[in-house]
């Protein structure tokens, strides 16, 4: 499971939104219409201006804004306004050149060096030369060769950027080459070339476009440079290099000359360099994975933690939670008591007022956390856990069911975007959905620790194991560094790590996946955490390696007296090392209870399902019986309906399954259920694997 | 690691060999001969004739450029064809200013870069919009009209640094120093907006690795995260454009130089290219690759000493 559910946050934008985008963005349109005016203006200019660009009045020579020369004159008397707009169709005109030039030379080169690999390697070379020519030291060597022949300097201009062009474009077309379509295309017997043409080329479309409109910017830049020394179109024709040269020589006489054409020449620019960032999605870059600043959520009521910390715990307060237990075994007949939460009646309040739970040393609570994207939908909805100490709490699920969302969240860990909407985690006294960074700092590492899913990537790829390990080891044990380095070796040799020496000199892509989460598993020991977060902590890893880091984790808690809450979607691994388990689906927990319980005799119709769909079957005693598979897939956050979210899917699923459904207690063991049928479908697994009709089975 | 530094040598000075030959045919192309240049309006076209036949300008363009290429490994870089200055001495003196100026206007440009591409990535939302847009102008403004603007404000209007003009440092560092703040600031403004757009994209990208989720996990300071970790991840491709910021503004300081008055490559340039001198153009080519050429290995080797993965592969 390796689709972050992030990813709903992630727009995609494919290359068709490309005109919306243009015309939705008032920047675009603004720089669009700069852009065409000056165009326009120029072409027409004879029609309109007063003066001509050349027409010399020496009567009125470096004059400021007037109305009879709205831009004010020159050193001869000419009209600014005049020689700027007559200049601006030939710099824009030529500007074309070099883009096109560098386009019609970089995409045929390209769409080959794609597809043949001498042609890569030749290609990778030349354009590594041309890149590292410098370009305009060539283009004066150029127009001492030549003369001042502008069309030709741009062609030369559009060759050089060849270089830079290629490797934009090469990128960009080996990763589509690589996707499947068009690898398919050639199988199908389209002819390489031509399914480059086809497919490749289109979905370039966006970069070949940029990178055209940055080019352009690029060559109006290098004309007006050219002129400003005097090597561009020679005098009297108006340049705007030239202008602003001239205006330079004037700057004690008439400072107000260089305003006008230098304000033209720049707008242009930022104009071709605006319409570039819109078509190319803005500077769209990846979100950080991790909020850097802590948005206190809006809901907070401040007063809510105060309650809590000002109970005397934990005395009075466990009382009756050990009364009633985790979960009550009388069944709830009053269901409005027990809305959307697993822990029953007791621990149950009015949605926003705090109950005044707190959790004994050790214990987490998490009581009807709500879970959303900001401005979008809720991905988890009342979702309540309790982990004791020592015990080990498995969350299972599809992908896309808020299982990470949720895990992450326990620790302050969600990406920004996302946030806590209301419920409580509650860690002892404090409750970290309140709390602010310097609490959760003091919690993270020390009391809490968190594996993630994939150990190649949870190491920082720059440094090395060991100066990762002690640099937390120093932080959260408060050693120093000679200190800190014996206690990384012993935490290494912890989880079974044979040469702790070697590994904590080698930096994390020299070590193995198994080996890495061992090291990320040691890292999470460094302070001595009462609770293990493990989202996914086996799903990257080989099986046999699965099996030594689930044995890891087992000793672990027997050892440390530490409980661990495990992410997974896999039965087997919830079977081996956990003692109660909850069951998500689309944001909620349909069922939880022990392990037992929950699977040997499940009671939601979901849990049922994945059990018969689990192809190590821990409970297919005959090994005759077909695998399940569960129709459809688990619906996105902003399509949820009131009713069961699993009803679509489910095989039992009638009519009184569109009503909301509170988690009830189960009919055997702790815990409970969310389904409106449970009475009905109880025992009646093996049914999953018939084939399906999908809802409403029994009508 | 000895092939790896003999391939990039190779390279090199296969990259010099190609910009030189470039160069030697452009020269060859144009219109104009040495003879034609060093001897003027006023010579005949027996003399001039005469003077290319000296220097060899009939012979086969291989063996002018193996002639060429012979002399400049022994460090000749010829005459100026207009008043016959050795020209290898002269870039020499004209090196220090130019590269005063690259180095000043990178690491001037490199500091505000850095600062405000960090920032846009690490605040995001609004101000990252805001520096987005700055930088987006800063990158369009042209050099040479901010430098305009500069010097009309700081040297016509406060008369706190000279216009234009360059003393050298041992003559007196403090106006050294004065002489290229204008030209330094000039090149930082319109420069700074490449860094800080490579920077925030490349610290944006290091935020979304999973690592950092890891080291937050962890208990690490926000501050260490971001300056340690974050922007180590991200220091390879802002090292790069830091590096290519360097070549463009070494190559291209004849603007610069020129609004400036400092005597430095582009200067020469500007005037060889403008009299058709050709041997200081060939010249002043080469130097211009060289520079790109070392400033390349500089950052290579730089590189495979930041990246673990490039050291120890």
């Amino acid at each position: 499971m390796t689709v972050s559910t992030t990813a709903i946050l992630t727009i995609s934008r494919s290359e068709r939104k490309r005109g919306g985008r243009l015309f939705r963005s008032p920047t675009a349109i603004v720089a669009v219409v700069w852009l065409v005016g000056l165009i326009v203006a120029s072409l027409t200019a004879p029609l309109w201006l007063r003066y001509g660009p050349l027409e010399q009045d020496l009567s009125a020579v470096l004059q400021a804004p007037s109305a009879a020369h709205l831009l004010g004159t020159d050193e001869l008397g000419r009209d600014l306004l005049s020689r700027i707009v007559t200049a601006a169709a030939s710099t824009l005109a030529l500007a074309v050149i070099p883009p096109v030039v560098a386009v019609l030379i970089t995409v045929p080169v390209t769409l080959w060096a794609v597809r043949s690999r001498r042609g890569e390697s030749v290609m990778n070379r030349v354009s590594e030369i041309v890149m590292s020519l410098p370009g305009t030291v060539i283009i004066l060597a150029f127009i001492a060769a030549v003369g001042t022949n502008m069309p030709l300097v741009m062609t030369l201009l559009g060759v050089l950027l060849f270089g830079a062009l290629y490797r934009i474009f090469f990128g960009q077309a080996k990763s589509l080459q690589k996707q499947l379509f068009v690898e398919a295309a050639t199988v199908d017997g389209v002819r390489p070339l031509v399914a480059s043409f086809r497919h490749v080329l289109p979905n370039m479309s966006t970069t070949v476009i940029v990178q055209f409109v940055l080019f352009f910017g690029v060559a109006i830049m290098m004309q007006a440079g050219l002129a400003f020394i005097g090597l561009g179109p020679q005098p009297p024709e108006p340049t705007w290099g030239g202008m602003i040269q001239t205006a330079s020589r004037y700057i004690f006489q008439q400072p107000w000359m260089m305003v006008p054409t230098g304000a033209v020449l720049a707008l242009t620019i930022i104009a071709a360099n605006a319409l570039a960032d819109v078509l190319a999605g803005g500077a769209a870059t990846p979100p950080p994975l991790v909020a850097l600043r802590r948005k206190r959520a809006k809901s907070a009521s401040t007063d809510a933690a105060y309650v809590v910390i000002s109970t005397p715990a934990p005395t009075s307060a466990s009382v009756p939670l050990e009364a009633t237990a985790l979960f009550p075994v009388e069944p709830i007949t009053d269901y409005s008591d027990a809305v959307e939460l697993a822990v029953g009646s007791p621990i149950a309040s009015d949605a926003g007022t705090p109950s005044g739970v707190v959790a004994s040393e050790g214990e987490l609570i998490v009581e009807d956390l709500v879970l959303g994207v900001d401005g979008g939908p809720a991905l988890v909805t009342g979702v309540s856990l309790r982990v004791r100490p020592g015990r080990v709490m498995g969350l299972v699920g599809e992908s896309g069911c808020g299982k990470s969302v949720t895990s992450y969240a326990l620790l302050g860990l969600l990406s920004p975007g996302l946030s806590v909407r209301s419920g409580r985690i509650q860690w002892g006294s404090v409750d970290l959905a309140q709390a602010d960074e310097r609490t959760l700092a003091k919690v993270r590492g020390h009391e809490i620790a968190f594996i993630s899913q994939e150990p190649s990537r949870a190491l920082d790829p720059m440094f090395t194991v060991g100066s990762q390990l002690s640099a937390a080891v120093r932080r959260l044990r408060g050693v120093g560094a000679s200190e800190a380095k014996r206690v990384s070796g012993q935490l290494l040799a912890d989880v079974g790590i044979v040469d702790p020496p070697r590994v904590l000199k080698s930096y994390p892509h020299q070590i193995s996946g198994g080996m890495a989460q061992r090291v990320a598993i040691a890292l999470a020991l460094a302070g001595s955490p009462r609770l293990l977060v493990a989202d996914e902590p086996t799903t990257a890893l080989d099986v046999t390696i699965q099996a030594e880091i689930l044995a890891l984790l087992r000793g672990l808690v027997a050892e440390r007296d530490m409980s661990i809450i495990l992410v997974t979607h896999d039965l087997g691994v919830v079977a081996d090392l956990c003692d109660d388990v909850s069951v998500m689906y689309a944001g909620q927990i349909v069922e939880t209870g022990s392990v037992r319980d929950v699977l040997v005799r499940p009671e939601h119709p979901y849990t049922m399902a994945l059990l018969a769909a689990d192809p190590h079957a821990i409970l297919d005693f005959e090994g005759t019986t077909r695998l399940a598979s569960i129709p459809g897939q688990v619906p996105l956050p902003a399509s949820w309906s009131t009713g069961c979210r699993f009803a679509p899917r489910c095989r039992f699923a009638q009519d009184e399954c569109l009503t909301t459904i509170p988690l009830l207690s189960r009919a055997v063991g702790d815990g409970g259920v969310r389904c409106a049928r449970r009475g009905a479908v109880r025992g009646r697994q093996e049914e999953w694997r018939q084939p399906v009709t999908i809802g409403g089975g029994e009508l | 690691m000895l092939v790896f530094v003999l391939k990039r040598i190779t390279w090199a000075v296969l990259t010099l060999l190609v910009a030189s030959w470039i160069a030697f045919v452009l020269v060859h192309l144009s219109g104009s001969t040495p003879g034609g240049v060093a001897l003027g309006q006023s010579a005949t076209p027996e003399q001039v004739y005469a003077y290319n036949t000296e220097i060899g300008w009939f012979d086969p363009w291989i063996v002018q450029y193996a002639r060429w290429v012979g002399e400049v490994l022994q460090g000749n870089f010829g005459v100026s064809l207009i008043d016959g200055r050795a020209i290898g001495p002269d870039i020499a003196k004209r090196l220090p200013v130019t590269a005063a100026l690259a180095l000043g206007g990178t690491l001037l440009s490199a500091a505000i870069g850095l600062v405000l591409g960090v920032v846009a990535a690490v605040r995001g939302g609004a101000v990252d919009r805001g520096i987005t847009v700055l930088t987006g102008i800063m990158l369009s403004l042209p050099a040479f009209w901010i430098g305009v603007l500069l010097v009309y404000v700081f040297a016509v209007q406060l008369r706190l640094l000279p216009a234009t003009g360059f003393v050298p440092f041992d003559v007196s560092p403090e106006r050294w120093f004065r002489s290229l703040v204008l030209p330094v600031l000039t090149i930082a403004i319109t420069s700074a907006g490449f860094i800080a757009r490579q920077t925030r994209a490349s610290m944006a990208e290091s935020l979304a690795q999973e690592h950092i989720r890891t080291l937050r996990a962890v208990g690490t300071p926000t501050w260490r995260i971001v300056y340690v970790h974050a922007l180590r991840g991200a220091s390879l491709p802002i090292l790069a454009s830091v590096a290519i910021q360097f070549i463009v503004l070494f190559g291209g300081s004849v603007m610069i130089e020129l609004l400036f008055a400092l005597p430095g490559i582009g200067q020469a340039m500007q005037a060889a290219v403008g009299a058709a001198d050709l041997p200081f153009v060939q010249a002043l080519v080469l130097v211009a690759t060289l520079v790109v050429v070392v400033v390349n290995l500089l950052l290579e080797t730089l590189n495979r000493t930041l990246d673990p993965k490039l050291r120890t592969s």
